[in-house]
């Protein structure tokens, strides 16, 4: 187990102060880890395991907090928007919905007062409830250092199992999405109804379409997206292509085989709702 | 008896909502230190070096000990040696080597429990690890016959073999045949409260133990034989505890730890366990595999059952499940063999679970049933009633009662069995496949010796004592309701204490025993103190009014209070009568042929069970059992790595049991029963009967909806794709 008094925490008043200390400990090449709500943090520091030593609390930046409308469809998300802010906004409801039923399944209401959509990215779980939602709808991460800003899609955010885009002396400051046209879903399979790690997620908004907990990362269905874009709707080769970029594994909570079955009857039954008119709320 | 039976809220209820209801690690003791144990991340092998120097210099740290410099005990009991159900095999570091994963192989002490967990993390640890073999299913490891049974004090282990008729020609001539083998994993128990302990040494003899335990004087017997004390220099207090289920019905290494961490140190010292520690040290079910043979003729009846099979148990300690008890008492069945089997794992020892035996053997021998129904499309529930048992199959004994036959009747009704589509996947609802299943529930009326003392006093209030434990099933309420009609008081004028060895003597609360052998000495220790203060008699004059008031009569003679004892055995009606509880399970599930999620929607329990003391607690206790048989049914299974027997999946993260949103309304029902054979108070216990059955009827109910049947638990749902 660790001990508080082994840990370094910052906890600055503003983004210039959070960015500041990012770019200096970087620098010295002693690199500090942001936190948000800490909801992934305290569960691996519990289990005795210590991801870092050094960390940038990034609760007290007012700036950061909530979720903004902007213009017809656009949502923005500040680095410190929590599932209950998604869960409560107005917005969220009317132009990404299936945001709501995600931030709903994710843990129980402690978690979701604290836990964060950009927490969620940066801490890289190909299992995230939240992320697929908003790869599907082609989100985009603002990402800050001392010198300016940058914006990455969230789908080409990833590099690997648990390996992210941000450079050591960048934050998330916010995370942005144009909401596209098109029917909505959300399916997240697990062994309960609630607070359960995800054995196969899947997002979809319009032609887009993601998954979790198939791959070391959460994926975009590329393949499946062109053939669907261009008209095609034979199902079998949806699978097929479904299957292209979703590639499960054996693990502890479930089987490859069954999660590529899973992948296959959830890409049948999106593409069976595809061409209906979008649901509203 | 007009104060049993009623839904009498909690008398603790409110001290456990304000937090006034001290449980074990909250009994605040001057000067009291706190320890953390460290456990073995190997499964098997030595421990070739220990350093501790860094734990030992971390801050706050006043001990850490090992088998290095572990007060020395007296020999401990062996798996041939030991006295009795709860008397395991510890390891209380007196030697290097590990025979499990998660062992305990060291103890952290600091003054406060931070500094403890951070030191306990600082102990590095070398080892010589063996291969393993950890898998019931996988091993190689032949199945043996358990050890000879010992006869303790807590419970009479009941006889592996059994044998009626002769199965192999009846088998052979049966019309119809089903033969099947069904496998249950490990199952961990997670009562909310952890194990928890304090120990206070009142010099070098004498120790108070603050336990969480369903067995205080357990406790103290085991305690003073580990530690080498005269068992009454040892007390041992428990007044609340946050459910035990079989966990805390043994004692664990770490209670004697706690007390030899506290001598050490030469302070009180409190050891709590983590969630993840209640994983490995503590006991679980065991993995058990049972095969199970039907033969019947074409009308259902049955001509014989071959039930056997296999559970998992430590290479150093024994504990055999009585998964066959149920086959051997639930039907009519002329041909009969029964065996069971244990396989030497490098596994720690199970333990009790919740219905240990009744509620693993029932998912068997339920299940089959079912598979007998299907072959001969006859309805599950008919098939059970043309094999009613209306006297003990095994013994040929009448039953001191048996209302099983109201319970399918009660229990069918609100179901609405009737209306049952026999063709499995003939029902659904949209997308999702409905299946309705049922299943027998039964678990034998234990009754084991208890005391009482019973004291009413001259301001017409009662205190009765018992040293028992109220595992959060309700004992201080029932035992209150109980002792208040026996007294003719109102229910506020009783007050009943529990939890504490210098109470009278009580058995370890498990196997659903508390309410039927406490409430008779309670029962009977009340009418002894009334029965004392009538023969007082009237100062000379007339027969003494029953109806006077305590507090006068005492006045009259110039008491201050006046003071009963009762010793509660077992009645001799046990020699010439069958006892048990029965119910019937019926369960609705939905499932999503799509992506194999299954959902409990529904679920009907009927019980006959006796007097039922409270109808509040005792529903809780059958709920709470109908809820568990789900999650067993659909959730539970501890992993272990088959190649380094490490438990993988050591929280409630990763072992998952349901949450709100999986348990849908249930409804459970009691079958009024009037048992004059079965003890002083006609009580058989609710504690457990509610799991049994459960499972398998789940496990029915999914068979119907999919037309898959699922003999390994849980049915997960890779199992259904």
């Amino acid at each position: 187990m660790i001990a508080a008094a082994d840990l370094t925490v910052q906890r600055p008043r503003t983004l210039k102060q959070a960015l500041q200390l990012l770019r200096d400990a970087s620098a010295e090449n002693q690199p500090l880890t942001p936190m948000a709500g800490g909801t992934d943090l305290f569960v691996t520091l519990n289990m005795g395991q210590r991801p870092s030593a050094r960390y940038l609390d990034l609760w007290a930046i007012e700036k950061l907090r909530g979720v903004e409308a902007t213009g017809k469809r656009g949502l923005v998300f500040g680095a410190l928007a929590t599932y209950t802010d998604c869960i409560e906004s107005k917005a969220v409801h009317k132009r990404l919905p299936i945001l709501v039923d995600a931030a709903r399944q994710v843990g129980g209401v402690q978690i979701q007062n604290r836990g964060t959509l950009a927490g969620n990215i940066e801490n890289g779980s190909p299992a995230a409830d939240g992320v697929p939602v908003l790869m599907a709808a082609d989100a985009t991460v603002v990402l800050r250092s001392i010198d300016g800003e940058r914006r990455v899609p969230l789908a080409a955010y990833y590099h690997g199992y648990r390996k992210t885009e941000r450079r050591a002396d960048e934050l998330i400051v916010a995370v942005e999405v144009e909401v596209p046209d098109g029917t909505q879903r959300f399916d997240k399979v697990g062994t309960r109804a609630a607070q359960a790690i995800s054995k196969v997620v899947m997002a979809a908004v319009g032609h887009r379409l993601a998954f979790g907990s198939v791959a070391p990362t959460v994926v975009r269905a590329r393949a499946l997206e062109a053939y669907v874009e261009a008209g095609g709707r034979d199902v079998a080769e949806a699978q097929r292509l479904a299957l292209e970029d979703a590639r499960p594994i054996d693990d502890v909570r479930s089987t490859a085989e069954y999660r590529r079955r899973v992948v296959a009857n959830l890409v049948a039954a999106w593409l069976g709702g595809l061409d209906k008119p979008p649901r509203t709320r | 008896m007009k104060k049993i039976g009623p839904p009498v809220d909690r008398v603790d209820g409110p001290l456990k909502v304000t937090g006034g209801a001290r449980y074990a690690a909250e009994v605040p003791v001057a000067r009291v230190a706190h320890a953390v144990l460290v456990l073995s991340t190997i499964a098997r092998g030595r421990i070739t070096g220990m350093d501790t120097g860094k734990a030992e210099r971390a801050p706050g740290v006043l001990a850490v000990i090992t088998h290095k410099n572990a007060m020395h005990l007296p020999p401990q009991p062996t798996r041939e040696t030991r006295a009795s159900q709860g008397d395991h095999v510890l390891q209380l570091l007196q030697d290097d080597h590990v025979l499990y994963n998660r062992q305990p192989i060291a103890i952290v002490v600091a003054d406060t429990f931070e500094r403890a967990q951070h030191a306990a993390h600082l102990v590095a640890v070398r080892y010589e690890a063996a291969p393993v073999d950890v898998d019931l299913l996988r091993t190689r490891t032949a199945a043996r016959a358990p050890h000879p049974p010992y006869h303790g004090t807590v419970a009479q282990t009941l006889p592996v073999e059994s044998r009626r008729g002769d199965v192999a020609a009846a088998l052979a001539a049966a019309a119809v045949r089903v033969e099947e083998v069904y496998t249950i994993p490990a199952e961990t128990h997670n009562p909310m409260e952890p194990h928890a302990t304090i120990a206070v040494w009142h010099g070098p003899t004498h120790l108070t133990v603050y336990d969480s335990t369903q067995g205080v004087f357990e406790d103290q017997r085991k305690l003073a034989a580990s530690l080498g004390l005269p068992r009454e220099n040892v007390r041992v207090i428990s007044h609340y505890i946050g459910g035990g289920f079989g966990t805390k019905g043994a004692v664990w290494s770490h209670v004697p730890l706690a007390a030899m961490a506290a001598q050490k140190v030469g302070r009180p010292v409190k050891l709590v366990l983590s969630r993840p520690q209640m994983f490995g040290p503590v006991g679980a079910r065991p993995q058990i595999e049972q095969r199970v043979v039907i033969g019947a003729g074409r009308d259902g009846v049955l001509a014989a059952i071959r039930h056997e099979g296999r559970s998992s148990v430590s290479q150093f300690d024994q504990f055999c499940e009585h998964f066959t008890a149920p086959t051997r008492a639930l039907y009519k069945c002329p041909n009969l063999d029964t065996t069971e089997r244990v396989v030497s794992l490098d596994i720690a020892t199970p333990c009790q679970m919740r219905a240990p035996g009744e509620v693993t053997g029932t998912f068997a021998l339920e299940s089959a049933l079912d598979e007998l129904a299907v072959k001969l499309a006859i309805d599950p529930l008919e098939l059970r009633l043309r094999n009613y048992a209306e006297t003990d199959p095994e013994t040929g004994r009448p039953w001191s009662s048996k209302s099983l036959r109201q319970c399918y009747q009660t229990a069918a009704e609100k179901f609405g069995w009737s209306r049952k589509k026999p063709q499995p996947r003939s029902m659904v609802d949209g997308k999702l496949l409905v299946g309705w299943g049922m299943a027998t529930a039964t678990y034998p009326a234990n009754v084991r010796p208890a005391s009482a003392i019973a004291t009413l006093f001259a301001d017409g209030t009662a205190l009765v004592r018992a040293g028992t434990q109220d595992i959060g099933t309700g004992t201080y309420t029932v035992m209150t309701q109980v002792a208040a009609d026996a007294l003719g008081l109102p229910v506020e004028k009783v007050r009943f204490e529990l939890g504490d060895t210098d109470m009278p003597e009580t058995p370890t609360s498990g196997g659903s025993c508390t309410a039927a052998s406490v409430g008779s000495a309670v029962h009977q220790a009340c009418l002894g103190a009334r029965e004392k203060l009538a023969r007082l008699g009237n100062g000379g004059g007339a027969d003494p009014s029953v109806d006077e008031p305590f507090a006068a009569q005492l006045a009259r003679h110039g008491m201050k209070r006046i003071e009963a004892r009762y010793d509660a055995k077992q009645l001799e009606t046990r020699d010439r009568y069958a006892m048990r509880a029965f119910g019937a399970q019926f369960v609705e599930v939905r499932v999503d042929p799509e992506l194999g999620e299954v959902r409990v929607s529904r679920a009907v329990g009927a019980f006959a069970a006796g007097r039922i003391l409270n109808a509040k607690t005792a529903r809780s206790q059958l709920l709470g059992g109908m809820i568990w048989g789900i999650s067993m049914a659909l959730h539970e299974n501890t992993v272990y790595d088959p190649k380094l027997g490490r438990i993988m999946n050591n929280d409630l993260s990763e072992y998952l049991v349901p949450v709100n949103l999986d348990i849908p309304a249930i409804d459970v029902l009691f079958v009024p029963e009037d048992d004059p054979y079965v003890n002083e108070i006609g009580v058989k216990g609710v504690g457990e009967i509610g799991i049994t059955g459960m499972a398998a009827a789940v496990a029915n109910a999914v068979y119907h909806a999919t037309g898959r049947r699922i003999r390994d638990l849980p049915i997960t749902l890779d199992k259904l794709l």
